[in-house]
């Protein structure tokens, strides 16, 4: 895989809901392979309206998503395939209550990739070790903490090993001691070189991991940076006023 | 008492007449719930795709066309109008077929309303889940969202078996001896109304108990998988 080539390319993306919300207004941004991108921006900025259109769990009204040199907006373009290589992460975790920790994490492979049984397994107790969870193997969602639902959450979406992983307020529905445990295994991530994009209000996260941060308000991209100049040298007066509030 | 046993059982082997109703009561609700079920899961996928996405128009058309005439009227005018005027040309069917057919169909509408309420209230975000690992709508609809739809709903659907059983009782309409029309044979024989009829209801009752356990049994099992 090559060190800074462009992973996903948006272009012109517009989203609206109905005749009159414009969730995203021709929004345009590269993510590069390896790279760590944080979205951060006000509540009903588009940021998760924005991650969400990336692997067109929500279908963008207009626009281009190039993911692997594919155009994702193309009819032709086979969704379900590509989402394979996109992992998420949803605020609410959304794991299978229905199902074992080990069968949250190897259905997806055995069904999609055609993985045996026992390989499926023998990779999710591997990826289970490293978030430290390799005990609740056999333990069903409801029996974990929220913090340890994420972890899972996290490590299922690496069970399909995309190449990219995407984010969607990760900590937000957390209880405040346990947004550490899902932050620290988004470290360890980022150290590996995946991919990431991630909304988040964790602006401590931001600074320290991403590579860049798009600053996003009403549906555009205000301001786009490293993480050192978005945040000692904001350059618009929005993003000076929303680091005012959250700061 | 003995007597009355003697009168409506024993003389001619009118038990016979007992043991065959119950046996074709049995038959028509064993496959009209199957039936059901079949054409059930069908349209209430059909209906939950269109509510979700607004995909499939027509077949959702259909469906509410079909939904709305098997709701609206009565299941005994339904398998009627199967027996004489659907198969009316056709007088050697088997009226256990046609029984089949008719409360299957009937059942299917119900059936379809419960499986989709089902289908409604697991969370959006299990389905989102599953989209964004890349299962196509289909697959998510199989492995994720219609094992947790089924666990939901399954004291509704119990109860709809439950309500599909006795009404098969109405077979009669069209001369099939089902349970209840060996209760009204043995009765027209015998000159006795009591021991025919109360001897039924006792085997619809038991049959229902039978019935309401397995139930109860299959929903604590599939409770247990999650704790």
């Amino acid at each position: 895989m090559s060190g800074n080539g462009i992973l996903i390319q948006v272009q012109d993306l517009v989203k609206t809901f109905g005749e009159s919300v414009h969730a995203l207004n021709s929004v345009t941004a590269d993510i590069r392979r390896g790279e760590v991108v944080c979205i951060i921006g006000p509540s009903g900025s588009g940021k998760s309206t924005f991650l969400r259109c990336l692997n067109r769990l929500e279908d963008p009204t207009g626009g281009h998503i190039i993911f692997d040199g594919v155009d994702l907006m193309d009819k032709k373009t086979n969704i379900d395939l590509h989402r394979q290589k996109m992992g998420m992460v949803f605020q609410h975790f959304n794991l299978f209550p229905n199902m074992s920790i080990l069968k949250n994490m190897t259905l997806a492979p055995m069904k999609l990739q055609g993985k045996s049984k026992a390989e499926a397994e023998k990779e999710a107790l591997a990826l289970l070790e490293r978030v430290g969870l390799a005990d609740r193997a056999e333990a069903y969602p409801n029996q974990l903490s929220g913090g340890q639902k994420q972890r899972i959450a996290i490590v299922r979406a690496l069970c399909m090993k995309p190449e990219v992983m995407l984010f969607d307020e990760p900590t937000s529905a957390l209880d405040p001691e346990m947004v550490g445990e899902v932050l620290n295994v988004m470290k360890d991530l980022a150290k590996e070189h995946m991919t990431m994009v991630v909304v988040t209000h964790e602006m401590g996260f931001a600074r320290e991991v991403a590579d860049r941060v798009i600053f996003m308000a009403e549906g555009k991209i205000v301001e786009e940076n490293t993480p050192e100049e978005i945040f000692t040298n904001p350059r618009t007066e929005r993003l000076k006023n929303f680091l005012g509030k959250v700061i | 008492m003995a007597d009355r046993i003697y009168r409506n059982f024993i003389v001619d082997d009118r038990w016979k007449y007992m043991v065959d109703g119950l046996a074709v009561t049995l038959e028509i609700t064993f496959f009209a719930v199957i039936i059901g079920i079949i054409l059930g899961f069908v349209v209430a996928i059909i209906r939950s795709t269109y509510d979700k996405t607004g995909k499939l128009k027509i077949l959702n058309f259909i469906c509410n066309v079909y939904l709305t005439v098997i709701r609206g009227t009565p299941v005994v005018v339904q398998l009627m109008i199967i027996y004489f005027i659907i198969f009316g040309s056709s007088r050697d069917i088997s009226k256990v077929l046609v029984g089949i057919t008719a409360f299957g169909i009937n059942s299917g509408a119900y059936v379809a309303e419960i499986v989709r309420s089902g289908i409604m209230s697991v969370d959006n975000g299990q389905f989102e889940a599953g989209r964004s690992l890349g299962f196509s709508y289909i697959q998510t609809m199989r492995y994720i969202i219609l094992p947790q739809a089924f666990k939901n709903v399954l004291p509704a659907l119990g109860n709809e078996f439950i309500v599909l059983l006795k009404e098969t009782s109405v077979s009669g309409y069209i001369a099939t001896q089902d349970l209840t029309k060996a209760a009204d044979i043995i009765k027209s024989r015998s000159y006795d109304v009591y021991t025919p009829l109360l001897t039924v209801a006792a085997i619809y009752l038991i049959l229902v108990m039978t019935f309401s356990k397995l139930l109860e049994i299959m929903e604590r099992r599939l409770r247990s998988s999650e704790r």
